[in-house]
């Protein structure tokens, strides 16, 4: 079985925003992953790795699109435990989501994959369609907000458990599929692979990468891919026509009755 | 506690790292050039992720629920059996171990900050993998291949850990006079018999086993020193079945004002005549090895000051970015809103203080980690020889300067919080208990006084080799255009401590109770300066990077800090050394003329 995850990086959502120009300002921004995209790598290792075991049930191959210079936030995931990498080399500020959508879902097909594990959205933009555009490409099936998958080898299918308003629904895949996964997924008992014991309880959270991991991460292969390799013509249909900051809440006023509060909330604000 | 405490700065970390100590030339030595900057940087990434993540919210119920002592055993709070194999993990034990030893041969310059930040996050959870690198380094220095294969290997992979067990009751700070016996055994082993106290990590139950490494005395072997032996005691023995009793007893836990996290216990060996160790090295060599691990704790107990003092004077910034209280002199209409106190000049200088001695005292920790990189790395012979001088020189100064200055930085982050630092409601209070310790164990400060000023300091070329690069770093600053007095203050003070160990060690050689009067002075001058040397090197880098122009408004703050600092220590703690200077050189005798009866 061939597992990919897509990965993004993207700004530090702890530091605080920069305007200027209209825009955000990145150049001085620390870089960091995504934080579901750690949960997706942290999934797709749980299916591969048999705890207590070395044996591999799976390739986990993590795919980044971005200039070279992201290279270092692949080695975090490879060092997490991924086999090999790959980079479409692309200015990731050029590319609109159908285009990436179109760039994922080409590298799927050309090392036939057999699943797809995507973060439910990345945390800067929050657009939350990747994965499912892909699927659409590819025409296979897929689970979105995963908070629980159980591999079912003989049958290659997936059960999932999904985060949906009024509950979790349980959904089976069969294979190849996209799965994007929710932040529930890296609880101890969320993934099952059905060679590791059903019992055992898996850390809470994404993994961190050891330095061993990190020092052999570094001999790890990662292919760059032109977008042109992939018959995938760059462009972008989205255009960012201004970004600001919300504006500042007012300062409130204070009342002396709770008639003149209730006058205000009737006529000035008009909530009751 | 303040959720988003950093315990250190990132940017600091970097600055120091990269732009003040370069470690970048470290990656041109032979025995690093299997890793690069990528690696530097993402072991720090998850370093700081684990310590902010995982250790950090534990530190405050590991200080609040201390270990429990029953039935015999220890048991350490809960949350160390999730701490423990994630440490292991991370590879913190065996980071700048040599690869045929399962390590990765990081730069200690690297190692170093990692265990920075996980000890401001956490010193009680740190200290076991600490505790056990450093036992496991004794037998991978100076134990058979036989010994590194049963111990050394097991605790390197975390599966057992280690402690160091020197002090008994009657023998301290004065380890030649310790007691336990070691009688030899028809099958190589000895029998060994004896109490030891304080003895931290030295039971718990997070991994399999634990090996002391213990000082005995071999039966015969003669007094002082030159009679003790290094052993590896095993609470439970390795046999062909597996772990076997090895009469170790748990005999009593101490309760201590801090570090709470790590049990300190009283151990005894052979109560039922059935303890067996086993002779690391040479018989009688056991004190010279255990220098090379109570070096290496020295300079984990330094960082572990500068760590605890950091993660305080984080929190004292931003409760003084957040506290209101008062309006700015000469502004008194009631009216107007209160200012956060950090307005207040006052309390700019007890952030400033800290901040030069943390930092400050960081960049010393660092250089002794590059020398130790440079002392057995260096391709030059004499680059080696002359970094393990210094090293050794600078190994006691760097150790009392995080635990003394330390400590005071932790009352300057007790003091900011106000009443409320008082209340154990707020952390402050427990960072300075953590913090006491410091001045105490691996050699109290007196001890390093008398050390500095009896042995390293006379070291033939060791105070000649600092003096150079003072020097050198004075040029350098004089060429990225710092204000020329406090260059040339630092070259005077630095020029004045040369000359007073000249003068006391010409003076006294003959009378050592006399030429060592003032040795917590010398201490205090030699930290003085050193921190100052490293202020003058940080200042040096700021001004350049400020000149190169064009930085982004943190980078500006943020540099424009460092100059402050500097200026902070450079003029208002060095001038101290002056009046110690003369205070030496004139004997001044009050304490050491009161008689024990005049109390
Ligand atoms: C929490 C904790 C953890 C510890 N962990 C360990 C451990 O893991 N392993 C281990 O082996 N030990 C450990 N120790 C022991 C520690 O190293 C000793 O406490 C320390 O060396 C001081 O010895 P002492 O307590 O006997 O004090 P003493 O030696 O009795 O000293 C008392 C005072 O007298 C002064 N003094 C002593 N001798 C002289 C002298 N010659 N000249 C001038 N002044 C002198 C000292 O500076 C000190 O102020 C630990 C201690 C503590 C408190």
């Amino acid at each position: 079985m061939k597992i990919l995850v897509c990965v993004k990086r993207i700004p530090d959502p702890d530091e605080s925003l920069k305007f200027a120009g209209g825009g955000l300002d990145y150049s001085a921004s620390k870089w960091v992953p995504n934080a579901f995209d750690e949960y997706a790598i942290e999934t797709a290792l749980r299916l591969a790795e048999v705890v207590g075991g070395t044996q591999r049930l799976a390739e986990v191959i993590v795919l980044g699109i971005g200039p070279e210079s992201q290279r270092q936030q692949l080695t975090q995931f490879l060092a997490m435990g991924a086999d090999r990498g790959i980079i479409v080399d692309a200015d990731p500020d050029k590319l609109d989501t159908a285009t990436v959508s179109k760039l994922i879902a080409a590298v799927f097909k050309k090392e036939a994959a057999d699943l797809l594990i995507a973060g439910k959205l990345s945390q800067d933009n929050e657009g939350g369609q990747v994965p499912q555009r892909v699927a659409g490409l590819l025409d296979v099936p897929q689970a979105s907000f995963a908070a629980t998958v159980e591999w079912d080898q003989a049958a290659k299918a997936l059960t999932v458990g999904r985060e949906v308003d009024d509950g979790v629904e349980v959904k089976r895949v069969p294979l190849p599929a996209v799965v994007s996964v929710d932040l529930r997924i890296v609880l101890p008992k969320s993934v099952k692979n059905g060679s590791t014991p059903a019992t055992h309880a898996y850390q809470e959270g994404p993994r961190l990468a050891s330095l061993k991991g990190i020092t052999m991460a570094k001999r790890k292969p990662v292919a760059v891919l032109k977008p042109s390799d992939l018959g995938v013509a760059v462009g972008t249909n989205e255009q960012v026509v201004g970004v600001a900051a919300p504006p500042a809440r007012k300062a409130g006023q204070k009342v002396k009755t709770v008639e003149e509060l209730f006058e205000k909330l009737t006529k000035e604000a008009k909530v009751i | 506690m303040t959720a988003g405490n950093p315990l250190l700065s990132d940017r600091d970390v970097a600055f120091l790292l990269y732009e003040v100590h370069d470690a970048a030339a470290l990656l041109r030595l032979p025995a690093f050039a299997d890793h690069d900057r990528d690696t530097f940087d993402l072991f720090l990434a998850n370093a700081r992720s684990l310590a902010r993540e995982v250790l950090y919210p534990a530190y405050r119920p590991m200080d609040e629920a201390a270990p429990t002592f029953t039935d015999g055993r220890i048991k350490v709070h809960p949350r160390m059996r999730t701490i423990w194999p994630r440490l292991c993990d991370l590879g913190v034990i065996t980071a700048s171990r040599p690869v045929d030893v399962g390590g990765q041969q990081l730069p200690r310059t690297v190692a170093l900050l990692a265990e920075a930040y996980l000890m401001a996050a956490n010193l009680g959870a740190y200290c076991y993998a600490g505790l056990t690198a450093g036992a496991a380094h004794l037998i991978e220095a100076f134990g058979s291949d036989d010994l590194k294969d049963r111990y050394m290997r097991r605790m390197y992979a975390g599966e057992w850990t280690g402690t160091m067990a020197l002090t008994e009751p009657q023998a301290g700070s004065s380890l030649a006079d310790i007691r336990t016996r070691a009688v030899p055994q028809d099958d190589g082993t000895y029998a060994i018999q004896g109490g030891k106290i304080f003895i931290s990590g030295g039971d718990h139950d997070i991994a399999d086993n634990i090996v002391h490494l213990t000082l005995a005395r071999i039966d015969g072997a003669p007094a002082g020193i030159k009679g003790i032996s290094l052993f590896a005691i095993p609470r439970l023995w390795p046999g062909p079945d597996g772990l076997v009793d090895n009469d170790v007893s748990t005999a009593g836990m101490i309760h201590k004002i801090g570090w709470r996290g790590l049990p300190s216990l009283v151990i005894n060996f052979g109560e039922r005549g059935a303890c067996r160790g086993e002779l690391v090295g040479y018989p009688g060599h056991g004190l010279s090895y255990m220098f090379q691990m109570m070096n290496e704790a020295r300079l984990m107990v330094g960082l572990n000051g500068v760590a605890t003092a950091a993660v305080a004077y984080h929190e004292s910034l931003a409760y003084a970015r957040e506290r209101r209280q008062g309006r700015p002199a000469g502004r008194r209409d009631p009216h107007s809103p209160p200012v956060p106190i950090i307005e207040h000049a006052d309390v700019r200088r007890m952030l400033l203080r800290q901040k030069a001695i943390v930092e400050g005292g960081l960049s010393l920790l660092i250089e002794t980690a590059r020398l130790t990189d440079l002392a057995h790395h260096a391709d030059d012979e004499e680059v080696r020889r002359r970094s393990a001088l210094l090293l050794d020189l600078l190994t006691p100064i760097a150790k009392s300067f995080a635990a003394e200055r330390g400590y005071d930085s932790n009352a300057l982050a007790l003091q900011i919080h106000g009443g409320y630092g008082y209340s154990s409601e707020y952390l402050p209070e427990a960072w300075l208990r953590d913090q006491k310790l410091n001045s105490i164990h691996e050699g109290t400060t007196t001890i390093h006084g008398l050390d500095l000023l009896g042995r390293r300091a006379l070291a033939p070329g060791a105070l000649q080799t600092l003096g150079r690069e003072i020097l050198q770093t004075c040029s350098q600053a004089q060429a990225a255009g710092l204000d020329l007095a406090d260059v040339v203050a630092l070259q005077e003070a630095a020029g004045a401590a040369g000359a007073l160990i000249a003068e006391l060690a010409g003076r006294h050689l003959a009378d050592p109770e006399r030429m060592l009067r003032h040795s917590h002075d010398v201490l205090d001058i030699f930290m003085t300066i050193t921190v100052a040397w490293q202020w003058l090197r940080q200042a040096t880098a700021a001004r350049r990077a400020l000149s190169r122009g064009t930085l982004s408004t943190d980078d500006d703050a943020f540099y424009r800090g460092k100059l402050q600092a500097a200026q902070y220590w450079l003029r208002t703690e060095l001038p101290r050394v002056a009046p110690l200077v003369r205070l030496c050189r004139d004997e001044e005798d009050s304490y050491a003329n009161t008689r024990p009866e005049w109390f």
